[in-house]
Parts: C-alpha cells; sequence; structure tokens
C-alpha cells in the first residue's frame, strides 16, 4: 500500500514538472550559466597583464632596460607616465595595480655604487591584482640588483663555479600541493559551484514543498500519500535527489574530468561528496519549510541561509580569522563539510580515513527534518499558517 | 495643470500603497530590512579581523645545523607562521598536514648547513597547503621574509671573506634598496577589500530582490500597479513609474546612507571621502538600482520565481565588480555583461571614493556610467509599464 502511495506521490510530482517545468528547467539552467561563468571568467586561473604605472625620471639606458624587462613579465603590462601626479591618479581611481617610482640618477648612482632607491605603491584595495604586481616588481628589482653583484663579482674575478653560492646563497624549492599552477580557477570553481547548486537544492525543494501550502494542494497531497507525510516528503525528495546528485555528478566531471583540475584521490568519492552534499542540503530546505511552513517567508531564509554559506566555507577566508565567537557557525552549513571532505580528497587523496568525519556531519543533518515532519504535517492537514 | 495635478496625486497615493506594502509583508520586511540592515552588519562581524597571523608550520630538520635552527627560530618569529610540530620525519610532517593541524611544511635536507658552510647554494623545500589562498600567502610571505634576512646575513659573511670592506658589501647587497607602500590597505586586509565592494552590493541585490518579489505577488494577485480602484481610466504610466520608485528611493536611501556612511565609521573601516561625494554617489546609484529593479522586476508575475531563478547571480555581480579578479583580466563578453549591473560601476566609485580617498571629478566616468545606466533603466520600465497596461485594459476592458 505505502508503495503504491510512494509510487503515485512521484508520479503526481512529475504531473507537476510536466505543467510547471520551472523546478527541472531552472536548475539546469542555473548550473550550466555558472559553469559557462565560472570556468570562463577566471581563464588561466592566473591574470596577466596587469597595468603596473612606472614614472621614470631617469630615462637612462639602465631604467629603460628595467621598465622594458618588466613589460616582458607575463605578470605586467607597463603603463608609462611622465609625472607622479598622473600616475598616483590613476591608482587612486583603480586603474593601475601599482606604481613604480624610478628616480632621477638611478643609472649613475648604481654605477657609483650609491644605492638609488626605487619607490614601490601598491594598491591594495584590489587585492590579486595587488598583490601580484607587488610579487612582480620585486621580482625584477631582485634581478636586476642581482645583475649588479654579479657584474661586480666578475670583476673582482670570481670564478664562475663560486658565484651562484655568493649571489643565492639559498633558494626556496616550492610544492603547491592541490594546486601546483596557483590557479584561482580551481580554488573558486571547485568550491562555487558546488556551492550554487547547494542554494538551488534548498531554493527549489523549499518551493516544491512550499507551493503545496500556498495553494492549498497540500491536502491533496496528503491524500494521494495516503496521509502519510514521510512519504508525502519522501516521494518528492527520491525524484529530487536522483535529479539534483545527476547535476551535481555532471558538474565533478565537469571539474575534474573535462577540465582537468588536479584530484589526487578518486573521482568516486568525489561524487560520494556530492550525493552527501545533495542530501545534507535537501535536509535543510526541509527543515526550513517544517519551522517555518509559509512558502515566502521560508524562501527568505532559505535565500539567506545559502547566500551565507558561500562566506562561511572558508575556502576564501579561513575560518579561523572569524572572530572565535562565530568559529562554530560555519558548521552548520553543508557547504563547509563538502569543502572539507573535498580538501581531503582533492588535496591529499586520503580516502575514507581522511573524510569519515564529514561523512558524520553531512549524515547528521538528515536528522533535524525528522522533527519537523509532525509540524509540517499539521501545517498541510489544517492549513494553520499564517497566509501572509 | 489639472493634468500634472493628477499625475502627482496619483504617484504619491501609489507610493503610499507601496510602502504600506511593503510594511505589512512577512517576507518583505524580512529581506528589505532584516536583510538590509543585517547582512552588512554580519559581514562586518565575520570579516572584521581581515588578517590571517601565525599560520601552523610543521618543520622536518634532517640537517641538524646551526643555519637551519637558525631559520626555524625566525620563521616562528614572523607575523605570518608559527611552527606548531617539529617532526623528525617527511611521512610524520605528511600526517599532521594531512589532518590539517599544520598549513604547511618546511623541510631542510641533510645538506642544507653543509652548503652554507661550503658556500654553495642550499635548498630547502616548501610544501604549501593550497586549500586557501591566504594560508599560501602567509607561506610565501614569512619563509621569503626569512629567506631574504639569512640571504643577507650569508652574504656578508661570504663577501667579507672575499676581502670585501664593510661599505663595500653594505652597497652591493643592497645595489637596489627600494621602498614600498601600500597607501589604501597597509596590513593587506582580507576585510578592507572585500567589504568595499560588498556594502554597496548588498544595497543593489536586497532592493533587486524584495522589488521583483513584490511586483511578483501584485501579479499574483490578479492586481496590477497600473489599477487604482477609484479611478476609471487608471492612473497614467508615468506616475505609476515614478510612485512605486519614490516608495523604495526613500527607503533605500536610509539603507544606503546607514551602509555607506554609518557602518564603515562602526566598524572602523577606512572612510577617506567626502561625505558630499559619497552623498552624491548614493543618489545616483540608489536612482539606478530603483531603475534596474524595476525594469527587471517586470519580468517576474509570480512572488517566488525571482529567489527561486536569480538568487545564484549575487556571488558572480559580487565578481564583475572587479573587486577580486582585476578588472582588466575579465573576458570581453563578461566585461559587457557586467554592464547590466549598477554595481559596476558604484562599487569601483564608492572603493576609490571611499577608501581611496579620490575626489568625486576622479570617479567622472563611473558616475556617468551609473547616469546612462539609470536613463535606460528608467526607459525601459516605463515602456514595460506601458505594455502591462495595454495588458490590464486587455483583460479588463472596462479600464
Amino acid at each position: 500500500m505505502s508503495r503504491q502511495n510512494l509510487k503515485n506521490v512521484i508520479l503526481r510530482e512529475l504531473e507537476i514538472w510536466r505543467k510547471r517545468p520551472i523546478f527541472v528547467v531552472a536548475p539546469l539552467a542555473i548550473m550550466a550559466f555558472c559553469s559557462l561563468f565560472y570556468l570562463t571568467f577566471l581563464g588561466d586561473g592566473l591574470p596577466s597583464d596587469l597595468p603596473i604605472g612606472v614614472v621614470d625620471n631617469d630615462n637612462s639606458s639602465l631604467s629603460r632596460n628595467f621598465v622594458r624587462q618588466l613589460d616582458a613579465t607575463q605578470l605586467g603590462k607597463v603603463v608609462r607616465y611622465d609625472t607622479f601626479a598622473e600616475a598616483r591618479n590613476d591608482m587612486q581611481t583603480g586603474k593601475l595595480t601599482s606604481v613604480c617610482l624610478i628616480p632621477t640618477g638611478f643609472n649613475s648612482d648604481l654605477q657609483a655604487n650609491r644605492q638609488p632607491k626605487i619607490t614601490i605603491y601598491i594598491n591594495g584595495l584590489y587585492f590579486v591584482g595587488g598583490a601580484l604586481s607587488y610579487q612582480d616588481l620585486l621580482t625584477m628589482i631582485y634581478l636586476t640588483s642581482g645583475a649588479v653583484q654579479k657584474q661586480v663579482l666578475e670583476a673582482r674575478g670570481i670564478p664562475a663555479s663560486q658565484m651562484q653560492g655568493l649571489l643565492r646563497p639559498v633558494n626556496i624549492d616550492l610544492h603547491k600541493i592541490g594546486n601546483p599552477l596557483t590557479s584561482y580557477n580551481e580554488c573558486l570553481s571547485t568550491n562555487m559551484l558546488p556551492g550554487t547548486l547547494q542554494m538551488v537544492i534548498i531554493l527549489i525543494l523549499i518551493y516544491s514543498l512550499g507551493i503545496e501550502l500556498k495553494y492549498n494542494k497540500s491536502t491533496e497531497l496528503l491524500e494521494t500519500s495516503g496521509g502519510s507525510i514521510a512519504v508525502a516528503v519522501g516521494g518528492k525528495l527520491i525524484l529530487y535527489t536522483v535529479f539534483f546528485t545527476l547535476l551535481g555528478m555532471v558538474v565533478e566531471v565537469l571539474l575534474f574530468s573535462w577540465m582537468h583540475f588536479p584530484l589526487a584521490g578518486s573521482i568516486w568519492n568525489m561524487m560520494l561528496d556530492m550525493l552527501l552534499l545533495v542530501l545534507a542540503s535537501e535536509s535543510c530546505a526541509v527543515f526550513i519549510i517544517g519551522i517555518c511552513p509559509i512558502c515566502r517567508f521560508a524562501l527568505s531564509l532559505g535565500a539567506i541561509f545559502s547566500v551565507l554559506s558561500l562566506s562561511f566555507t572558508g575556502f576564501t577566508l579561513p575560518v579561523e580569522v572569524m572572530p572565535r565567537i562565530l568559529q562554530g557557525f560555519p558548521y552548520m552549513f553543508p557547504l563547509r563539510h563538502y569543502y572539507l571532505f573535498g580538501v581531503q580528497e582533492i588535496m591529499y587523496g586520503s580516502g575514507f580515513s581522511g573524510w569519515w568525519k564529514e561523512v558524520i556531519w553531512l549524515l547528521a543533518f538528515l536528522i533535524p527534518p525528522v522533527f519537523v515532519l509532525p509540524r509540517l504535517k499539521s501545517a498541510f492537514v489544517k492549513l494553520d499558517y499564517p497566509k501572509n | 495643470m489639472g493634468g500634472l495635478k493628477k499625475w502627482f496625486g496619483d504617484a504619491v497615493l501609489i507610493c503610499r500603497r507601496e510602502l504600506k506594502r511593503i510594511v505589512s509583508d512577512g517576507g518583505m520586511t524580512l529581506i528589505f530590512f532584516v536583510a538590509g540592515l543585517g547582512y552588512p552588519l554580519l559581514y562586518n562581524c565575520v570579516y572584521h579581523n581581515g588578517i590571517l597571523e601565525d599560520t601552523p608550520v610543521a618543520v622536518v630538520d634532517e640537517s641538524h645545523s646551526v643555519h637551519s635552527r637558525r631559520y626555524i627560530r625566525k620563521v616562528d618569529a614572523t607575523r605570518e607562521l608559527r611552527v606548531a610540530q617539529k617532526c623528525a620525519t617527511m611521512a610524520e610532517a605528511e600526517e599532521f598536514m594531512r589532518q590539517r593541524k599544520v598549513k604547511g611544511v618546511l623541510y631542510f635536507p641533510e645538506d642544507f648547513g653543509r652548503n652554507i658552510d661550503e658556500c654553495r647554494t642550499a635548498t630547502l623545500s616548501i610544501y604549501a597547503d593550497m586549500s586557501s589562498f591566504l594560508y599560501y600567502k602567509n607561506l610565501m610571505l614569512g619563509a621569503n621574509f626569512v629567506m631574504l634576512d639569512e640571504m643577507e646575513k650569508i652574504k656578508i659573511e661570504r663577501y667579507g671573506a672575499g676581502g670585501m670592506s664593510d661599505q663595500e658589501i653594505s652597497q652591493l647587497i643592497e645595489a637596489i634598496p627600494y621602498e614600498e607602500n601600500n597607501p589604501y590597505n597597509n596590513t593587506f586586509s582580507y576585510s578592507i577589500f572585500f567589504l568595499s565592494a560588498a556594502l554597496l552590493l548588498i544595497i543593489q541585490q536586497v532592493m533587486f530582490y524584495g522589488v521583483c518579489l513584490m511586483a511578483g505577488t501584485v501579479r499574483e494577485e490578479g492586481s496590477s500597479y497600473l489599477r487604482l480602484c477609484d479611478r476609471a481610466n487608471g492612473p497614467h504610466v508615468g506616475s505609476v513609474v515614478a510612485g512605486r520608485a519614490a516608495a523604495y528611493w526613500g527607503i533605500f536611501m536610509v539603507i544606503g546612507v546607514y551602509i555607506a556612511c554609518l557602518v564603515p565609521a562602526m566598524f572602523g573601516l577606512p572612510q577617506r571621502g567626502n561625505f558630499t561625494d559619497i552623498l552624491v554617489l548614493l543618489l545616483i546609484y540608489v536612482t539606478d538600482c530603483v531603475f534596474f529593479a524595476t525594469a527587471w522586476s517586470s519580468f517576474f508575475h509570480r512572488r517566488e520565481t525571482v529567489l527561486v531563478t536569480l538568487l545564484f547571480i549575487s556571488p558572480i555581480v559580487m565578481f564583475l565588480t572587479g573587486f577580486s579578479w582585476p578588472a582588466t583580466a575579465f573576458p570581453k563578453f563578461w566585461r559587457l555583461f557586467s554592464y547590466i549591473f549598477p554595481t559596476s560601476f558604484a562599487c569601483p566609485a564608492f572603493i576609490n571614493l571611499n577608501t581611496a580617498g579620490c575626489e568625486l571629478s576622479q570617479v567622472g566616468n563611473l558616475l556617468n556610467g551609473l547616469l546612462i545606466q539609470t536613463a535606460a533603466y528608467c526607459l525601459i520600465s516605463v515602456i514595460a509599464a506601458r505594455i502591462s497596461r495595454a495588458r490590464v485594459r486587455g483583460a479588463c476592458p472596462s479600464l
């Protein structure tokens, strides 16, 4: 009997999908658009040709060479200025990521060992551009300085075999685990796309349950389910879980197979992570509509919740930077656990031993909705909620 | 004259009706007031600190030399890094890293100290956790600072041994000294750069969702802004657009001043701009947002559609302000796409005015962009109202 009811609920839901395709079309369109956006917007993952303003007060062959070399770097593109005031104006209005000031007499001072000072102004308001052009400038200064040192040492008759040790006594061999190319694209897309999916799941599901209340169809739904709220909600959830999991799997394939983002572990484990994220997000949706069975209100709550989860996940700003009192807060969001699971799998390929805790967390999200089902049922039956 | 009076009368009536509708609708108050007033506070609390300090790292010292020990001590002393674990083997350090107790590993190979003693290049390895770019940045900064410091120290010794005088050495080591300034964001604080962009974004997004939600509700109830029960012919299209706009404009000028002036003051964010300049920007920006929202709201015939279908756009709009990924690196298509949103002009303008201390004339281009956008959206709003008026009349010939 119950199996028949479940089937009826599913068939009813399919009929709703047919009549109002928004439930299927919207998630597909949103995910397609976001994939297109995040994966193309950030290009190769590292910006190039950042505008760096240069005020060359010396105009000697040496300073011109410095400027040319700076222009030739992958990161920088030199914009020349006659006066500092012009360059400052363009930096203030965000057109430049940094400004480099070469003093008068740069060449002659350098030849005479008088240590001419280069002044750098960084535009810290545009984080990525500012930090990268700063790094680019420092590298150029360091290299030029090294060239001068090399010349002097050569003049002193130091043999080439000792040169390297004198110029560069310590070297760092850097290994970037999980993102060897420092790609911003990898860092962002691997989290923003699942983040968008979780947002879509929460909103669509709240809407799907909410319109039953809104258009007084909830009693009809309960009749179809044989009076059981669990069957009514479960029937809907089965369909949505299949749909969203498939969508999520496409996202994972897109990220790790099509875009070839580095993945130390297995894509199947990421699929499991996605399945758990889908389930936990669905639970959040049921919980929200359960504690607040008013479609319009629950949707606003769901919207606030899912937008906040993007900030609280910790992939942009690590959780430990947040005020101590708020540091427990991120654990309330399924996306946080998806991210922690992903870090283990993507960066270390650590398998079950690395992410089992996150699995428990994500499964724990399935419990709270159970407690609000009775409330949802009473709303479904008695329609005892404010209509506005 | 009578026509003008009626025009104004209708506009005032519609404005009052809209205000009443907003206040009496729970979902609306949640979005307009709780989100509009609460989000800036919450974001400020979350991002207030903005600087990551003392990122834990593990060290594996197989060289056991005086040089590696000195290096480790210096790393521990940096603002960016803290030596949390001293491991005997790489395997142990890897395990700490996998457990995420440390966010990076410094590995000193066996020959590290010997290479320094024998005047060769000594190489140490760094393994960085790339799960957040801030960890990576700290690891790079901390390790590089120490490396530069160590190099200088070692070079002084080596050049000295080669028979150079102290003065020659110092001139040579720092052949080109540099002075760095980061005038707008001294400490590279995440909060200053993030919040400067996010604050104005909140105004636009909250208004957009709220207004579309409202329009959907009105249409869902079978009603229309173009219908006034006591008027046989309905109000003039212009007064409907103006009346609605006035209601939203009034609310959001207050929220706008709160977000752009009061919140930064409350949280100690930089306010280098002139108050009147910011106010001028707000006047134009809020007007633009009002027409932006009313123009788009004509597409929504159900209350819930906007949140379900367009909430995802918020983070995208945030990226399109160019606050993190530099605008010069935008692909062309997305740059054109960004011109749809008022924030693409207003956020850079606000950052420049408020945080970089620009004068109004310096952001003239951005303000012009906003003004052109305002005119365009105003026109679209009026056209949309005309179209829907035709539809309302068609459905109900008595109007």
